[in-house]
């Protein structure tokens, strides 16, 4: 059946060509309606609780949706300066989707002297004069509200704060406000010493740009290093073709579906090509080496069908696991709460399931096109990195196989070790590398004003005017000396701020910094504000008041751990009458962080508990399910002990690693398990199959294994230091791979004995046979087959001397089909002593007791013979006890017959 | 025509739509801006003794609003001393909250402010701009207190037609300023059946409107003068509003006695209020 399924690209070339050209086109067509996701919104859980309040607390307190347009100059303060400053103010005003903008044109100051207050915006507009100029900036420095919020303290530094529009970022919204700004910016760049504009509009379109270099840069880079590598290890230019064939259709069928499906594009996305060109040339590798495999075996005419078929007889079941497994890997992300990773899986398990379908159509098909060069240097042996690792690994292995697994372990715990320092960011800005000039930009903004990251703590007490009552002020005064103390923050502001400088410019020094003492005079102290000053900090009734902290931390395990900190504080401050939360996109995000860890420790455990189910069934043995994992969990285990060490943080490139590699490494495993179990049907020396099947799984394992860390690696050169962090981790986890694949897993490979649940399924055997046969009596079908999969077969030509007399064997065999003659040889006379058929045994003497062979048994036709060695059963009874106990017994039955058999006979004569 | 004194102008608005001495003047259809202001200033010379009470309704951008009364005394002395007192009543907390603005003959003008809960001391107050508003209103002390005519010229634009009231349309400027003389400041609408302004855009620095300044529930004083019972001042900026509603108005001397412009009576009228005096009867705060 599956091999049929391979042969419909080479029995029905048109037929398929036609299929896979209509599928093309018409998924194709979605990809018009792509679209592309790089909002803060997609790295926010959709049901995170919190999104409730912060919408709630949005909506009263204003958004914090806000761009930084950061000034500096050594000049500010004078006319002709401010004066471009108030024309990029009213410029910026203009732009469309822009809410509302605040600069020095927009601020009030309150100066209390001699007995008089002065209340004035701070300048109405641009001065004329150089003093006028100075007069505000003594006025704007000596507004403690304004610090670092507006004005670095050295006055060389202002900034305007542009609030945004709280839409969807459809139809490139964020973009277009960015762009906006920066044709404004560039207008007056000229002007003063340094000038840019930091905020989610600007990182939401540098992630955009960064995403289509990423996918102009990464995916052609990709094609070269496929190409290359493979050419350079296999030495076959149909070896490269196929796989950009099959990569190319693959991605015009993923991003046709995202198109049609509406799954959007993200940062993430930007290696979906990538992964198809490398991910899928691995199973073109594999298949190519089965099929160049089945030319040497099958030389003479019809050699290239015989080849595919034999591709298809030894690939088949492998690859359809593998592509499962691949699949699994990505597809364990696709329940995840945050939109990113989301739609980067579904994109990526689509990609892996639709390369599968293509590769098994388009493989045989190109196959029979042009897949009579038989010019790869790899199925000659010929391959010098391959074979020089191989057999460095092999002396290894014959030598100190028990060193090598201590070794391999004590490694394993010392990486299990460093990966107890791993911490996980979900910061946007640490998407970008630290020498950008978004990142340099926002460093800036930190160091002279205050971090662009903005949250808010809430306070919500059950009565009105609740923070007019200077015991609730008091509140938040002691949570903004906390923050203080925390000194992580760069800066906070409340109400209690205003009423602290209100009253300071009333009673002058003497006030120092104190609050006003009675609610009478907080209220009236608000009426010389402008009901705008305090949009941001309390609710219109007073029920409610806000802390806006303005921060810097790009570590969300650090910056989270201060938060649940901080709302201890508070909620110990506020006491029980309040209610308080702490809200922000901001800390969403980063909030996010730990859910992407606990999510990954799921997905990961459920991966794994998947391939052991999947490789226990398949291998029907629960050891083959374990020893399918150890070279998964090995590079796992490496892999995120070098994160540890290197200092890597998880985020939601990194996270995804280990899911996604284990579903690739898993498929070396699973094409040299299958191999080796093919195999051991030939031999009774396991370790010889260990030997044999490395051999042949070898080349293709290490050169798939090293074009994928090539191609992870070519992910370095991505815009996104998440994705250049992913790319070198898959690639180093691959390179470890290779190391367990070939190194560790013989070693435990020549102490199992595994039958494939596939091979039971597909024997085609006589059903009279097994039921006739003395052997497999009382025993289930089930067990007969797995009983004849233990066994040796071996095909017997016409004439062909299967036992031969005065020899010494410790084997019996089963006859499965065609006929043998018993016949004894006495001096030059023979006798013929039986004819034996399918079904029936012979041998047995032998196996159970070290002696000469009696007669010859010579195949009349073709004979099929199962041969039961007895050194091996005594190897397998520790494998398959129950079936060995069962054969084992079965033997004494036919002994036990053939000595009444002997007894009667000897009665008669 | 002749033109009104400097202090009878300046309160023109302070006092609300002031009530009418004689009769109609007449402008013809030629008439220039300042002839059109000169008429609706003639029409709507003021009382030298008003009380009114008030409700300011303040409604910030999300659509709440805060209430506030108020009641506001003015009175024009023989020498010509222009006296304005405005007292908040409500809430509790504001209760005492005074701002007291006096106009002398030469054009100072002195605003001073009390704050009972602060101590018995009269704070000067000094403003600009959107810095003067009113005490957390929409509305600026110069909004209220009118132009003073000579000291703006006014442009007459194509008259208007809506709901079937036809309007003059006059752009203010400001003179005697080189800077800004050329900039619109404001845009009067003014109805030509009853020289009433209705309307007036107020325009920022870059010729935008900023505030729209309307007024409603028109009521005839007398033949010829009206008086408007709320007047709306929309911030289209911070998109908030501020509505005075008129209440009461009573044209009276004794309504409206010299002393209640003094600190004394403020003082005893509403003494200061020490921190242990503060109550934290919930009640109260609720209210």
């Amino acid at each position: 059946m599956i091999s049929q399924i391979y042969m419909l690209g080479y029995r029905h070339r048109g037929l398929v060509s036609l299929f896979l050209l209509i599928a093309t086109v018409l998924i194709g067509a979605g990809m018009h309606r792509l679209q592309v996701d790089t909002g803060i919104d997609s790295l926010i859980p959709a049901d995170d609780p919190s999104r409730l309040v912060y919408q709630k607390v949005m909506g009263e307190f204003g958004t914090d949706n806000k761009t930084i347009i950061y000034i500096k100059d050594q000049n500010l303060w004078t006319p002709g300066k401010l004066a471009k400053i108030e024309q990029l103010h009213f410029a910026i005003e203009k732009i469309e989707g822009v809410s509302r903008v605040n600069s020095l044109f927009t601020l009030h100051t309150l100066h209390g002297v001699d007995n008089k207050i002065i209340t004035r915006p701070l300048l109405i507009a641009a001065p004329k004069t150089e003093q006028e100029a100075l007069d505000a900036r003594e006025s704007a420095l000596a507004n403690p509200l304004y610090q670092g919020n507006f004005f670095s303290d050295d006055g060389k530094v202002t900034a305007i704060i542009v609030s945004v529009e709280d839409r969807e970022d459809s139809n490139n919204f964020s973009r277009n406000i960015h762009l906006a700004l920066e044709e404004q910016l560039e207008v007056h760049r000229a002007d003063f010493e340094y000038m840019a504009q930091v905020g989610p509009p600007r990182i939401s379109a540098e992630l955009k740009n960064s995403l289509y270099e990423d996918f102009i840069l990464l995916g052609p880079l990709s094609v070269v290093i496929l190409v290359l590598s493979i050419l350079i290890f296999m030495r076959s230019w149909l070896s490269a073709m196929v796989p950009l064939v099959t990569s190319l259709l693959t991605i015009i069928w993923t991003f046709g579906m995202l198109g049609w499906l509406g799954v959007p594009l993200n940062i993430l996305s930007a290696m979906i090509p990538s992964l198809i060109i490398v991910i899928g040339s691995t199973e073109d590798t594999h298949m190519m080496a089965a099929f160049l495999r089945g030319l040497d075996e099958n030389p003479g005419e019809n050699s290239q069908k015989k080849a595919v078929q034999y591709m298809a007889n030894h690939i088949g079941l492998p690859m359809i696991l593998t592509v499962l497994t691949t699949t699994l890997g990505f597809a364990s992300n696709l329940f995840s709460n945050i939109g990113l990773i989301q739609h980067f899986s579904f994109a990526a398990t689509f990609a892996m399931l639709a390369n599968g379908v293509i590769t098994v159509l388009v493989m045989p098909l190109m196959l029979s096109l042009f897949g009579s060069h038989k010019n790869s240097s790899m199925a000659k042996g010929k391959n010098r990195l391959p074979d020089r690792i191989v057999s460095v690994f092999r002396y290894s292995q014959d030598r100190f196989p028990i060193s090598i697994l201590v070794f391999t372990a004590i490694l394993c715990a010392f990486f299990i070790f460093q990966a107890s320092k791993l911490y996980v960011t979900n910061d946007p800005l640490s998407y970008f590398p630290s020498d950008r000039p978004l990142i340099q930009d926002t460093k800036r903004i930190h160091e002279d004003l205050a971090g662009i990251k903005i949250f808010f703590i809430s306070l919500e007490a059950k009565q009105g005017k609740a923070f007019q009552e200077p015991k609730n002020i008091q509140k938040l005064d002691d949570i903004q000396r906390f923050l203080a103390d925390q000194g992580v923050y760069d800066r906070s502001i409340s109400l209690a701020d205003h009423l602290k400088f209100i009253n300071h410019e009333f009673r002058g020094d003497t006030a120092g910094n104190a609050l006003p003492q009675t609610r009478q005079l907080v209220a009236q102290y608000l009426m010389f504000l402008q009901r705008g000053d305090l949009d941001n900090y309390v609710s219109h009734d007073y029920r409610r008041a806000n802390i806006v902290v303005r921060h810097n931390i790009t570590d969300s395990h650090t910056l989270n751990q201060y938060i649940e900190e901080l709302q201890e504080v508070i909620d110990k401050i506020a006491g029980p009458d309040m209610k308080t939360f702490i809200v922000g996109q901001n800390l969403m995000v980063n909030s996010a962080a730990e859910n992407l860890m606990v999510a990954q420790v799921k997905a990961l455990s459920l991966l794994m508990a998947l391939i052991f189910l999947i490789m226990s069934i398949m291998f029907t043995s629960l050891k083959g399910g374990v020893i399918a994992l150890v070279p998964a969990i090995i590079p796992i285990a490496l892999m995120f002990g070098i994160m540890g060490y290197l200092d890597i943080p998880l985020n939601p490139g990194t996270a995804m690693v280990a899911v996604i590699a284990i579903g690739i490494a898993i498929d070396g495993t699973i094409h040299l398990l299958a191999r080796y179990n093919e195999l051991c049907r030939r031999t009774s020396n396991y370790a010889e199959a260990v030997h044999a099947a490395v051999n042949d799984e070898a080349t293709p394992l290490i050169v798939s294994s090293i074009a994928l860390a090539l191609g992870f690696g070519i992910l370095i050169f991505s815009n996104f230091t998440i994705v250049a962090q992913f790319g070198a981790l898959a690639a180093a986890t691959m390179l470890f791979s290779i190391f367990a694949n070939l190194l560790i897993t013989p070693i435990i490979m020549t102490r199992i004995r595994l039958v494939g649940l596939y091979q039971i399924l597909s024997m085609a055997i006589d059903p009279d046979v097994l039921d006739g046969s003395p052997l497999l009596q009382n025993m289930s079908n089930y067990q007969r087959r797995k009983a004849i999969l233990i066994s040796e077969l071996h095909e017997f030509e016409k004439g062909e001397l299967i036992v031969e007399q005065n020899t010494i064997g410790r084997n019996m065999h089963l006859i499965l089909s065609g006929e043998a003659e018993v016949i004894r040889r006495d001096g030059d006379e023979s006798r013929l002593l039986a004819t034996l058929k399918a079904g029936q045994v012979f041998g047995e003497v032998g196996y159970i007791r070290e002696t000469e062979r009696t007669a010859d048994v010579v195949a009349t036709e073709k004979v099929s013979a199962l041969r039961f060695d007895y050194e091996r059963m005594q190897k397998d009874l520790k494998f398959f006890p129950n079936i060995v106990a069962k054969l084992n017994f079965n033997i004494s039955y036919i002994l036990g017959e053939r000595l009444a058999d002997m007894v009667e006979n000897s009665k008669k004569k | 025509m002749k033109s009104l004194s400097r202090n009878q102008l300046l309160f023109f608005l302070l006092f609300s739509f002031l009530p009418i001495q004689e009769s109609v003047g007449f402008v013809s259809d030629e008439a220039t801006g300042t002839e059109i202001m000169e008429e609706v200033y003639k029409r709507h010379q003021q009382f030298p003794y008003i009380y009114e009470e008030q409700s300011m309704v303040m409604e910030d951008r999300n659509g709440d609003r805060d209430t506030r009364k108020a009641r506001r005394y003015s009175r024009v002395e023989e020498d010509g001393t222009v006296k304005f007192l405005l007292l908040f009543d409500y809430p509790q907390e504001v209760k005492g909250v005074a701002l007291l603005a006096n106009r002398s003959p030469d054009g100072k003008t002195n605003k001073y402010i009390y704050l009972p809960a602060y101590g018995e001391q009269l704070i000067e107050s000094a403003g600009e701009g959107s810095g003067d508003n009113f005490l957390g209103t929409d509305f600026s002390v110069e909004n209220l207190t009118g132009e003073i005519l000579s000291d703006h010229r006014y442009a007459r634009r194509d008259d208007r037609e809506v709901d079937e009231n036809k309007y003059f349309i006059l752009d203010v400027y400001k003179v005697n300023n080189p800077l800004t003389e050329d900039r619109i400041l404001r845009r009067h609408f003014i109805r030509q059946d009853n020289f009433y302004i209705t309307l007036t855009h107020h325009f920022d620095k870059h010729e935008r409107i900023s505030r729209i300044q309307s007024h409603h529930d028109l009521k005839a004083v007398n033949s010829n003068m009206w008086r408007a019972n709320m007047v709306l001042m929309e911030n289209i900026n911070d998109q908030h509003q501020s509505l005075i509603k008129t209440s009461r108005r009573i044209f009276s001397h004794d309504y409206v006695p010299a002393e209640v412009f003094t600190a004394k009576w403020l003082y005893e009228n509403y003494p200061h209020i020490k921190p242990a005096e503060d109550s934290d009867n919930p009640e109260e705060i609720a209210e």
